[in-house]
């Protein structure tokens, strides 16, 4: 549900219901990434074009299972702008994930390679 | 995307992998992250676990609903979860939640005829989908350990019976603890540990190892290195040696000749060359240090205070991940990603409704910061 104006999209608060702190704060984490800072050292790069102007989550009471997500952009709506942290997170975790494959199957050849040269050995 | 642009995407190093217990390294990415997917493992990726009973017969010394409770607490191996439906989202069955595709049945018939007190144990239920079953704790190498007789549910004496049905259902640890298939999963922050060489050669043997045993867990040592390289250098001939600390127990080969010892140094010489050893000490096993300040309080109180770093790198982080055994660690590692993912598509594509802020005035304004 997002709470936010007809004539300036943005900036609004969106509630979620049935989410906690694991999904908040990752989508804190990731809008950050897209966030303006101060630095002016920073903002003479050619890829930086930050949307993000504020960020933030509440939980209004810890008995209600409800989350409240602020986003302020330079312009962009901020529908837009949760959508896109949510897709960046999501690439994130398929990335994790094939390189937790990627891991675990070095591990087992790494392992079999071993015991190979035990054999070896022996 | 522009956060993808200078976000670096996060690495995975795998350090030990078992059955029910995996530890890695995961780096470049935030503690939010390697928090959600903590809190997921723990409470969000789905199992099966009996949640219903019906008990037909019972003459135990346990009453009804304990044996329910105990029941549903045993874990059941649960590759089949992530494809399963839950029951309340069944069309297939009537509602009752009881069909084949969104539950297990298991039945227990036991009753003790003997003198000898029987143990109903979890070796005891029988599953109509040999894919579901109670967990097996038995180590397969060790055959000489007592035989293992599973989970014990409860004991009968003679004349006692226990007959019940049992079905079993998709749930996650969020509705209830026996649906956690995570025994513990806990991160740390790497630890980086920097030793002021210049400053440790101010102490003697017996200050550096007062030092390195001031620390709970094993995390410095002492080891004796040669300064000198022309140890390997045959033409001179050579001499091994091994000092152990604190007995200075020096074995040699070749001619050569203990000159003299003190505090840490042990110089001898040998052919015209010259050995001489000092006690340095090394890093052994910096991730079992556990944040406290020993070795800092130490140093402190020995008045060098800046003997030695250390330094939480807030993007490196370690994984301990134990499994209760109904899904695998490494699987229980890819199913907390695919879940994170699903929570993140299903926010991505809900049709949201915008209220505008008329409809909720103060609400509205309060929300607004006003």
């Amino acid at each position: 549900m997002e709470h936010g104006s007809y004539s300036d999209p943005s900036k609004s608060t969106f509630s979620f219901g049935d989410e906690d702190h694991t999904f908040a704060n990752s989508v804190r984490f990731s809008l950050n990434q897209d966030a303006i800072y101060a630095d002016e050292a920073l903002s003479l790069l050619l890829s930086y074009s930050p949307r993000v102007s504020f960020c933030g989550y509440s939980i209004p009471h810890p008995s209600d299972n409800r989350v409240n997500i602020r986003v302020q952009t330079t312009g962009d709506p901020a529908r837009e702008v949760l959508n896109d942290a949510c897709q960046d997170l999501m690439l994130m975790c398929q990335h994790v994930r094939s390189t937790f494959d990627k891991a675990v199957s070095d591990f087992k050849k790494g392992k079999t390679r071993k015991g190979n040269k035990d054999m070896n050995v022996d | 995307m522009e956060g993808v642009s200078y976000a670096r995407m996060p690495r995975v190093k795998i350090r030990e992998l078992k059955d029910d217990y995996a530890k890695f390294e995961l780096r470049d990415t935030d503690a939010s992250i390697a928090n959600a997917l903590r809190r997921v493992m723990i409470a969000e990726v789905p199992t099966i676990a009996i949640d219903l009973v019906e008990i037909e017969v019972n003459s135990s010394v346990l009453n009804d609903e304990f044996i329910a409770h105990r029941l549903g607490l045993i874990p059941l191996t649960s590759e089949r979860a992530m494809s399963m439906r839950f029951s309340r989202d069944c069309d297939a069955c009537d509602g009752d939640g009881q069909c084949e595709f969104c539950s297990v049945e298991f039945h227990l018939r036991v009753k003790c005829m003997t003198d000898q007190t029987l143990d109903v144990s979890s070796k005891d239920l029988y599953s109509s989908d040999h894919s579901v079953v109670p967990v097996d704790f038995s180590d397969p190498s060790n055959h000489e350990s007592s035989d293992n007789r599973g989970i014990i549910i409860v004991k009968l004496r003679r004349g006692q019976e226990l007959r019940l049905r049992a079905i079993a259902r998709k749930g996650i640890g969020k509705d209830h603890a026996k649906w956690s298939p995570a025994a513990t999963v806990t991160f740390m922050y790497e630890p980086e540990i920097h030793i002021n060489e210049d400053l440790m050669e101010t102490l003697t043997l017996e200050e550096k190892r007062e030092w390195v045993d001031s620390s709970p867990t094993r995390v410095f040592e002492i080891d004796p290195v040669t300064q000198q390289c022309s140890l390997l250098n045959y033409g001179f001939g050579y001499a091994l040696f091994s000092a152990f600390i604190g007995n200075a127990i020096v074995n040699s080969v070749h001619n050569s000749k203990l000159l003299s010892l003190s505090s840490s140094r042990i110089i001898s010489r040998t052919n015209s060359k010259e050995w001489c050893l000092t006690f340095i000490v090394m890093v052994v096993d910096a991730e079992a240090y556990t944040y406290d300040d020993e070795v800092l309080k130490k140093a402190e109180a020995m008045g060098k205070p800046g003997l030695v770093e250390i330094i939480a790198r807030q993007d490196s982080f370690i994984f301990t991940v134990e499994s209760t055994g109904a899904i695998k660690a490494s699987q229980l590692v890819l199913n907390a990603i695919e879940i994170l993912k699903q929570k993140l598509d299903a926010v991505r594509l809900s049709e949201d409704t915008v209220e505008a802020d008329d409809q909720f005035g103060e609400l509205g304004a309060h929300m607004r910061g006003g």
